[in-house]
């Protein structure tokens, strides 16, 4: 997600599930749909049966997607960046970029400032101690700070790359040339960037045969045409790297120069995880934003002034809207109103002290990392399972033993609330005491689920609770009020937050999630009545706004979510036959089913190609699918806005100075990987990855090829999902045990047959399952030799109906026992998807 | 051309196996009893016959019934229970639909026979003893070798491997059911018969035995030419085979050196019946796995 | 999805493998509607297969073949195809089980389907070893035969069988059988246009059983896919007149071995 924000302006898939049938190309890269998202796959497959789009699925195992894709690129795990530099440089090689879009709605004719530079594998400003880079090279000439993205790296990692942001509320334009000649424009410097990644490079990285590579980039140079469009759509095969943002930002910037993006059938489309993960990230899963992707504070923002100045983007372009750097305080005011209500005023900055500024990362690893540090009384794990989810679950093992209190929300029993009692773990070692609080399901409850597309879809209950579970926002709003309770009882440092925290529900301890969407569509104080959209937001403190992004989803009319004007009518539901279906239910923001529409057409308003129009300029106001832009700004106004209004350049960035581990992406090895970069020996792995054990100077978890001669990754079956459904008989009757998948040329070495009992080992922890043996692995020759590439479904742990059928409980059953405690540097993601391991007959 | 098979086992098992055994020896004795009617050289070896086609025919719906899933709903195949239907069941599509009616008929004669047989109740033995009684032994012989044999075309009439492959397995398991009987009512009737009928039930059981072997051969041809010889000949199956052979030994020795058949009369009788298993056993079993 | 579903009509499912994703949400919605528990789970490893076969517990069943022929160093050249197929009762226009069914309890039904009676079968299982396609299984709780019954009762409801509904690929598709037949043809020559040669229809015409119920569209030849080519495919009433006469002819010469042997004739006393 953070790529995306640092390339396009906002971290969500660009365009819709339904729209993926709109395209000509399908590329899929690190994602296998067919079995991840087998609904959603329903319109890859009509792409190809009813417009004859091609599918080309790079994925280092031959999967079920792949058996209907026309084209599988096998590819060794964690190249992609290569891979995709090869086809940019072929485009760009080859002329066979869209030029007008490139020039007009990307930053290629931005000139970047002196001093920024690469060199053997390290862009400027590295600093070897912190492993951070300065970025403050990785700047357009003229302007004085980067201009960041509004979601984007943790705040105060910026603070220690040293780039103070001026206090300056002046914009200084960045110097362009249009001509794109100028060699320190950020084309120029991108062509030199990927001259490297000739085919030669891209097969001698990832394994792909040239010849293979050469037929796809061929397919994908027929896309910059502006009648033709390709899609690219990636999950966490391109994630679950330390490399992850760089893996997603080389397609996004593949998609700019073909211009697909904000176009019907193209974008970079991110699926998402668990039904609801779209709508979990847009309201603050993730440690570093608050809801709509505003950033947490940083210590030494003293003031709102502070916040905004150092968080909000700047126009680097006198035709940049900057729409959120120009509203970043009307959303942030209107956030803390809903919070802090009435103890929200003028005076105290409407409550911003209320805030935490938290000093260090708390991402995922974090909170174990400090664990095991001793820094962590306790845990509160709700609707997930540390234990399974890893990496690295001995350690994380480890980590909850070292708590004193360990609380699980969840209606079934998980390998976290059950990990006391783990086969080898003797309980009375285990000095964390756990709590268990049963919730009720999702489908227990009514509520929404967010899709990929960014669909907010209103659900009802389908079963009733059982039990004595509860609905997980009555247990929170519970703890909350008892917590308050001791405050008001027994007082305590800084209690203001916990006192006036607005709990304004029908009834407090139960609140309902009608009204909590109520509450995050935010209203008008004034009038009382809720907002239509977040155009309404003042920062005077005279309207709410629980999540500035899903203001107008619940307007007075009602909730719009609700809405389900779908197939039975398209003629009706689907006025422009591309499948938007404004009418079904909503999407963010304000109803928008493609991202930077304004990008689908041309100057003038022309869609770029006519049969699939975005949006386009009827002579007074946009029409087509809701503009992502002033409905009546017309094309012929001087002064009008550039397409990609969330970024402070106004259009879409190629070079980015969001993303901290380099504004060109650039393949490095993972961080545990059987070859040394050809690229930059010196520099084989991401020189910014975050090596928690090093940090904490616990002792080396990483393995060499020495030992542990084979790549592994691993990743889902279609028939299950993740841990929970070792809790289903039928699937667990699909899929009974834990099996490794085994390229046949390696099970023929260590002489194993499908269904041998094996042992796959890291420098980690160990996996004792069944083997499959199975040619949809085939070896690669990468760098002048073969590998082997081992595939590790991650489903099974000690919990669930198969585990019970098991003698030994389902010991050594867990996929990440065997995974690295490394992150990326952006988002510090681990790297699920490639390190190494041995394989041995038991 | 080579047959392809993609049936699975419908798991007939040992009370199949028995009920065509005993359907063989039923029908083949009730007709031996006929034969020795119409030549009338041996009145009482023909009453041993017909006292033996009875006990060997009732225990036949008793087998087939317990094999069934429904054994209560053994009565399912005589009356046509589908809902809004009704009257009686008959699919002569389905040798298992007419075997049925047969097997129940053939019971009827049998029990008339046999009660003819014990002379009592006077009223039935009087009615056999006359000419009607001739003609309604030949229809019971008739309906005895049609139990004798429906069971081998009730195989072939699907589409397992083997059993399909063939249009042999009814003559076969007639001829082999043929011979079990004079076996069997030749040690039966060995002291009361009269002066020679054992010599001529073992003839018989020669001939018998040489159509049986006639069939044996033409089996194999055309499992050959549907490529499923192996199927009856793997693994142990062989072992099933030599039995088989052991068992057509005596009678054909018999019938080659008349005469001679007297010496080996206390083992014969057992090696024919256990021959005749042997095939039913080699033939239900091989393609079932 | 479907228009009204109405007596009369013949339905069936036209089953296109060439857009099967082995999802198995077929195997599973057929065992929620019909409430089936499965059998006891077993690790088969047969690819992705861990169902094994159709059975009186899984009327639907999902089969991979990997067909991967080893490709050169290069990575060029050599098949690689995995093929993914959801089999299931093909509802036979010449339906064998019928054939051979001595109770009666499989009908043809007013949607033109295969349907076995519970309350009328006694689980003889003659039906299991007339099935060409190995579809029907015996239940031990029920003391009857089970297979596939076309979502017999939804139909009536009104309501598509649940594996189609649940097919999210349209993989499955269920319909009036002349629609689905130009679905198909249609689909074949796209196929062929794009070089799938091997692409063929299975029983959409009347070469296998007079013409199935549910056809399919299959990627290579019915045989890897354990279906019998139309050349393999007969009823077994071809067996009925042979094996009677076969029959016959044992009787006539079994009868007459035994009149010469129990024949009358003047003994030889030499004999004796
Ligand atoms: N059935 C099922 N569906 C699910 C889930 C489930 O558990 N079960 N989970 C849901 C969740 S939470 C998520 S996040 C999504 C994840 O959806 P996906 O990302 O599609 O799922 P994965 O199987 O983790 O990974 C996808 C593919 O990435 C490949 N891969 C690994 N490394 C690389 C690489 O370096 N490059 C490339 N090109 N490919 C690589 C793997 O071989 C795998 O086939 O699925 C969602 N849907
Ligand atoms: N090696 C490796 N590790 C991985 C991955 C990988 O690809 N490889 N994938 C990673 C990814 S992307 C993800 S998302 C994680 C998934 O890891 P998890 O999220 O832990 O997996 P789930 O089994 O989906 O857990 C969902 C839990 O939520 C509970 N639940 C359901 N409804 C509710 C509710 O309404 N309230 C509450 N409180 N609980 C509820 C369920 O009972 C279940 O226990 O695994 C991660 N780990
Ligand atoms: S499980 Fe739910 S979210 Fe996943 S594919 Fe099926 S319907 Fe979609
Ligand atoms: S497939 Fe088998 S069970 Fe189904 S109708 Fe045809 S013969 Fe009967
Ligand atoms: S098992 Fe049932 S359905 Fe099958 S043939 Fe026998 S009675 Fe008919
Ligand atoms: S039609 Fe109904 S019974 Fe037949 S397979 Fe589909 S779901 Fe199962
Ligand atoms: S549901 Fe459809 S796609 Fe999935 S396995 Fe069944 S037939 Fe194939
Ligand atoms: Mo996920």
């Amino acid at each position: 997600m953070v790529s995306l924000a640092a390339t396009f302006g906002r971290g969500a898939m660009t365009n819709h599930w339904r729209d993926i049938r709109n395209a000509d190309l399908i590329l899929i890269n690190g994602a296998n749909p067919a079995e991840a998202h087998p609904v959603g796959f329903q319109w890859f497959m009509r792409a190809k049966l009813d417009r004859g789009a091609r599918i080309v699925h790079t994925d280092p195992r031959f999967t079920r997607t792949s058996a209907v894709a026309d084209v599988h690129l096998p590819i060794r795990t964690g190249t992609d960046a290569a891979y995709f530099g090869g086809l940019i440089n072929h485009v760009l090689q080859n002329n066979l970029f869209h030029d007008e879009y490139v020039r007009n709605y990307t930053n290629a004719s931005w000139i970047v400032q002196e001093g920024y530079g690469f060199q053997d594998g390290l862009f400027s400003g590295y600093d070897a101690g912190r492993r951070t880079y300065d970025i403050s090279t990785w700047a357009y000439e003229g302007t004085t700070a980067p201009s960041q993205a509004s979601a984007g790296q943790p705040q105060q990692q910026v603070q220690v790359s040293g780039q103070s942001p001026q206090g300056t509320s002046l914009d200084a334009f960045a110097r362009r040339d249009p001509t794109l000649q100028d060699p320190r424009c950020v084309f120029q410097l991108m062509r030199q960037h990927y001259a490297r990644y000739t085919p030669e490079m891209v097969e001698r990285i990832t394994g792909i045969p040239r010849a293979r590579f050469l037929e796809v980039a061929r397919m994908v140079g027929e896309m910059g045409r502006p009648d033709r469009v390709m899609t690219i759509v990636y999950a966490v095969g391109l994630t679950h790297h330390t490399t992850g943002s760089q893996l997603i930002r080389s397609g996004a910037i593949l998609q700019l120069l073909l211009g697909n993006i904000g176009r019907p059938g193209g974008g970079m489309n991110a699926e998402r995880g668990h039904a609801n993960i779209q709508g979990n990230t847009d309201n603050a899963i993730s440690w570093e934003i608050l809801p709509g992707y505003l950033r947490v504070p940083a210590p030494g923002q003293r003031t709102l002034d502070d916040y905004v100045a150092q968080s909000a983007s700047r126009r680097s372009d006198p035709n940049s809207w900057n729409f959120l750097g120009a509203n970043y305080r009307k959303f942030m005011v209107s956030l803390l109103k809903t919070w802090y209500g009435d103890a929200a005023t003028a005076g105290n900055q409407y409550a911003f002290d209320h805030l935490p500024k938290p000093a260090q990362n708390a991402s995922w690893m974090s909170i174990y990392d400090n664990a095991l540090r001793g820094r962590m009384k306790g845990v509160l794990l709700s609707g997930m399972t540390a234990t399974s989810i890893g990496p690295d679950s001995n350690q994380v093992m480890t980590a909850l033993g070292n708590l004193e209190w360990l609380v699980v929300m969840d209606p079934l029993p998980t390998t976290s609330s059950e990990f006391w009692h783990a086969p080898g773990v003797d309980p009375a070692t285990v000095r964390t005491e756990v709590f268990m609080l049963p919730t009720t399901h999702w489908i227990e409850k009514d509520g929404s689920f967010v899709n990929s597309g960014r669909w907010m879809q209103w659900k009802d209950q389908v079963l009733p609770p059982e039990g004595q579970s509860r609905h997980d926002h009555w247990i929170l709003a519970e703890l909350l009020l008892r917590v308050r309770r001791l405050y008001q009882q027994q007082g305590g440092r800084h209690p203001d937050p916990v006192l006036q925290l607005t709990m304004d529900y029908a009834d407090p301890h139960r609140p309902t999630l009608d009204e909590i969407a109520r509450e995050v569509n935010g209203r008008d104080l004034a009038t009382g009545k809720r907002l239509a959209s977040f155009a309404l937001l003042r920062d005077d403190g005279t309207t709410t706004a629980g999540n500035w992004i899903y203001t107008g989803f619940y307007p007075e009319s009602g909730n719009l979510a609700r809405r389900r004007q779908g197939i039975d009518d398209p003629a009706r539901n689907d006025p422009t036959g591309l499948g938007h279906y404004p009418n079904w239910a909503w999407s963010w923001p304000l109803n928008r089913r493609v991202l930077y529409n304004r990008a689908s057409a041309d100057l003038a308003g022309r869609p770029w190609d006519p049969g699939r129009p975005g949006i386009q300029w009827d002579g007074s106001r946009w029409v087509g699918d809701v503009p992502d832009y002033p409905a009546t700004m017309s094309p012929s106004d001087p002064n009008a806005w550039l397409p990609f209004i969330m970024n402070g350049e106004g259009v879409g960035r190629l070079f980015s100075n969001s993303t901290i581990d380099g504004p060109f992406p650039e393949h490095y090895e993972p961080v545990e990987s059987p070859i040394t970069n050809p690229l930059h020996p010196q520099v084989s792995a991401s020189p910014v990855a975050f090596l928690y054990d090093r940090a904490a100077g616990r002792r080396n978890r990483f393995g060499t090829a020495k030992d542990y001669p084979y790549i592994a990754t691993s990743y889902r079956l279609t028939e299950h999902e993740h841990y929970v459904t070792q809790h289903v008989p039928l699937l667990v009757g699909l899929q009974p045990e834990p099996f490794v998948e085994l390229p046949v040329q390696l099970a023929e070495q260590r002489g194993i047959r499908t269904g041998d009992r094996v042992r796959v080992s890291s420098a980690r922890g160990r996996l004792e399952v069944l083997a499959l043996v199975t040619p949809r692995l085939q070896p690669l020759t990468v760098d002048g030799r073969t590998v082997y590439q081992v595939g590790i479904p991650i489903h099974w742990g000690f919990v669930g109906v198969a585990a019970d059928r098991d003698p030994n409980r389902g010991a050594n059953w867990l996929a990440n026992a065997l995974t690295p405690f490394v992150g990326d540097a952006n988002a510090r993601t681990p790297e699920f998807k490639a390190f190494l391991v041995n394989v041995e007959r038991m | 051309m080579r047959n392809e098979h993609f049936a699975v086992s419908p798991d007939w098992r040992w009370y199949i196996l028995l009920y065509f055994l005993l359907a063989g020896i039923a029908g083949g004795a009730y007709v031996i009893g006929a034969l020795l009617r119409l030549t009338g050289v041996d009145r009482t070896a023909e009453r041993v016959a017909f006292l033996l086609a009875l006990p060997a025919i009732v225990v036949c719906p008793v087998l087939l019934t317990l094999d069934l899933g429904s054994p209560a709903r053994f009565w399912h195949m005589l009356v046509n229970t589908t809902p809004g239907g009704g009257g009686l069941n008959l699919h002569p599509g389905s040798p298992m639909s007419v075997g049925v009616w047969a097997l129940s008929l053939f019971s009827v004669f049998s029990l008339v026979s046999f009660l003819a047989a014990l002379g009592r109740p006077a009223g039935v033995a009087r009615l056999m003893a006359g000419r009607a009684g001739t003609a309604l032994t030949v229809v019971g012989a008739v309906l005895g070798l049609f139990v004798a044999s429906y069971t081998g075309v009730l195989l072939s009439v699907g589409n397992e491997a083997v059993w399909s492959d063939t249009w042999t397995l009814g003559g076969l398991f007639l001829a082999s059911g043929m011979s079990a009987a004079a076996a069997v009512v030749a040690v039966a009737a060995r002291r009361r018969a009269a002066a020679g009928t054992e010599r001529r039930l073992a003839e018989a059981d020669g001939w018998f035995a040489l159509v049986e072997l006639l069939f044996v051969v033409l089996l194999f041809i055309t499992l050959a030419a549907a490529g499923s010889a192996s199927t009856v000949l793997a693994h142990g199956w062989i072992l099933l085979w030599v039995v088989v052979g052991l068992g057509l030994l005596p009678p054909l020795l018999g019938l080659a050196r008349r005469g001679m058949a007297g010496a080996m009369t206390a083992v014969a009788p057992v090696l024919v019946i256990l021959g005749v298993l042997a095939l039913r056993a080699v033939i239900i079993f091989s393609p079932q796995g | 999805m479907t228009a009204r579903i109405s007596p009369g009509t013949a339905y069936g499912f036209f089953t296109d493998t060439s857009i099967c994703i082995g999802c198995k949400a077929c195997e599973v919605a057929c065992k929620e509607w019909n409430q089936l528990p499965g059998n006891a789970p077993r690790f088969l490893g047969d690819s992705l297969d861990n169902t094994g076969q159709l059975d009186a517990m899984n009327w639907r069943h999902v089969q991979f073949v990997e067909q991967f022929t080893p490709s050169a160093p290069g990575g060029g050249g050599g098949r690689q195809a995995w093929l993914m197929m959801s089999d299931v009762c093909k509802h036979c226009n010449q339906a064998s089980c019928m054939d051979v069914c001595p109770t009666g309890a499989i009908i043809r039904t007013e949607f033109d389907t295969v349907f076995i009676q519970q309350d009328v079968c006694n689980g003889c299982r003659n039906c299991i070893s007339a099935c060409p396609f190995g579809v029907i299984g015996f239940h031990g709780d029920t003391g009857t035969v089970r297979k596939c019954t076309l979502c017999y009762d939804r139909l009536q409801a009104g309501m598509q069988p649940a594996c189609a509904q649940a097919c999210p690929t349209q993989s499955i598709q269920f319909g009036p059988l002349d629609q689905l037949h130009k679905r198909a043809d249609a689909r074949l020559a796209t196929l062929h246009g794009d070089g799938h040669d091997r692409a063929r229809l299975y029983g959409r015409d009347g070469q296998v059983y007079g013409g199935l119920g549910a056809f399919f569209l299959l990627m290579d030849r019915p045989e890897t896919y354990g279906l019998p080519s139309a050349a393999s495919a007969v009823r077994p009433g071809r067996n009925n007149a042979p094996g009677y006469l076969g029959a016959l002819l044992g009787s006539v010469l079994a009868v007459l071995g035994g009149l010469i042997a129990l024949r009358r004739r003047n003994e030889s006393p030499g004999t004796r």
